[in-house]
């Protein structure tokens, strides 16, 4: 399972060499997995001057929960700051899975409206044997 | 003679070391690719809403309502969208059906009237997003007095 991964990691990585002011990044990719998974490394990004917690999930096509691993999936990210997230997929028995990867801003409380930002990258994961 | 062939000679040697160096080129190719990306900026998060006159309609269109506004920038080839509220709040008095709208339009590099569905930002740019929320009561039902909330999430994909 690690080799398989490391493959992805590394493509992904080239390709999402995170900077400031983006709310994640890529938002695209395509992997291909010799497991029962697999992997996609995303950055998402803090474009406020503020700290702001931001939450990670995985949702199907139709925005239905994903039962997916994510590390880190909720935590605190400094004014402009970019850190890497490891979101681990599982096939569920299928030969490929799309899936939404989303980035959430949580609201500022005590608003009577409250606007929440979502980033979602379209990811496609291929098994291979 | 002797003073013609030195001089020819020196001539030779002066030629020898005015001889140019080869020319030597190389050329750089630079590659770069730009992905999708999107960045949202919430600018206004203090979405408000006010009662219509008829107590039917509770709305950030309403007079005294306020927007909330997003700041979009991106490279192109995404869609923008919004999604049903969550997280909704309504005081204990009221116990009657509430039908929620939530809408925006975009403004900037692309223009987007209002509405609900789903709009691809197929080129670069930067947009404000205005975003507006509505409750509905029909027939007889009217909103009750107390605290209203709701969340509205933008999604950008």
């Amino acid at each position: 399972m690690l080799r398989s991964l490391a493959i992805p990691f590394l493509g992904m990585g080239l390709a999402a060499s995170p900077a400031s002011a983006q709310s994640m990044s890529p938002m695209r990719g395509e992997v291909t997995s010799f497991t029962d998974a697999f992997a996609v490394r995303v950055f998402p990004s803090n474009p406020y001057n503020k700290k702001i917690r931001i939450d990670v999930r995985v949702y199907d096509q139709n925005f239905q929960p994903v039962d997916a691993k994510i590390a880190p999936d909720s935590f605190m990210l400094g004014a402009e700051a970019s850190r890497p997230v490891l979101v681990v997929v599982p096939f569920d028995g299928n030969n490929e899975r799309k899936v939404r990867i989303c980035t959430e801003s949580v609201p500022f409380p005590n608003e009577q409206t409250q606007i929440k930002a979502q980033i979602c990258g379209k990811f496609l994961g291929q098994r291979r044997f | 003679m002797k003073y013609c062939i030195l001089t020819a000679g020196l001539a030779v040697a002066a030629c020898s070391i005015a001889q140019p160096a080869l020319a030597a080129t190389g050329n750089v190719t630079f590659n770069g690719t730009v992905a999708a990306i999107c960045t949202l900026v919430v600018t206004n998060g203090s979405g408000t809403m006010t009662v219509s006159p008829d107590l039917q309609s509770l709305s950030s269109h309403n007079a005294g309502g306020v927007a909330g506004t997003i700041t979009a920038t991106t490279t192109g080839n995404v869609a923008i969208s919004i999604g049903a509220p969550t997280a909704i709040t309504v005081p204990p008095a009221d116990v009657t059906p509430i039908t929620w709208a939530p809408t925006y339009s975009v403004a900037g590099a692309h223009t987007v009237a209002e509405t609900g569905a789903s709009s691809n930002l197929s080129t670069p740019g930067v947009d404000t997003v205005t975003v507006h929320l509505t409750g509905t009561k029909t027939g007889s039902d009217i909103f009750a007095a107390g605290n209203y909330s709701a969340t509205v999430t933008v999604t950008c994909q």
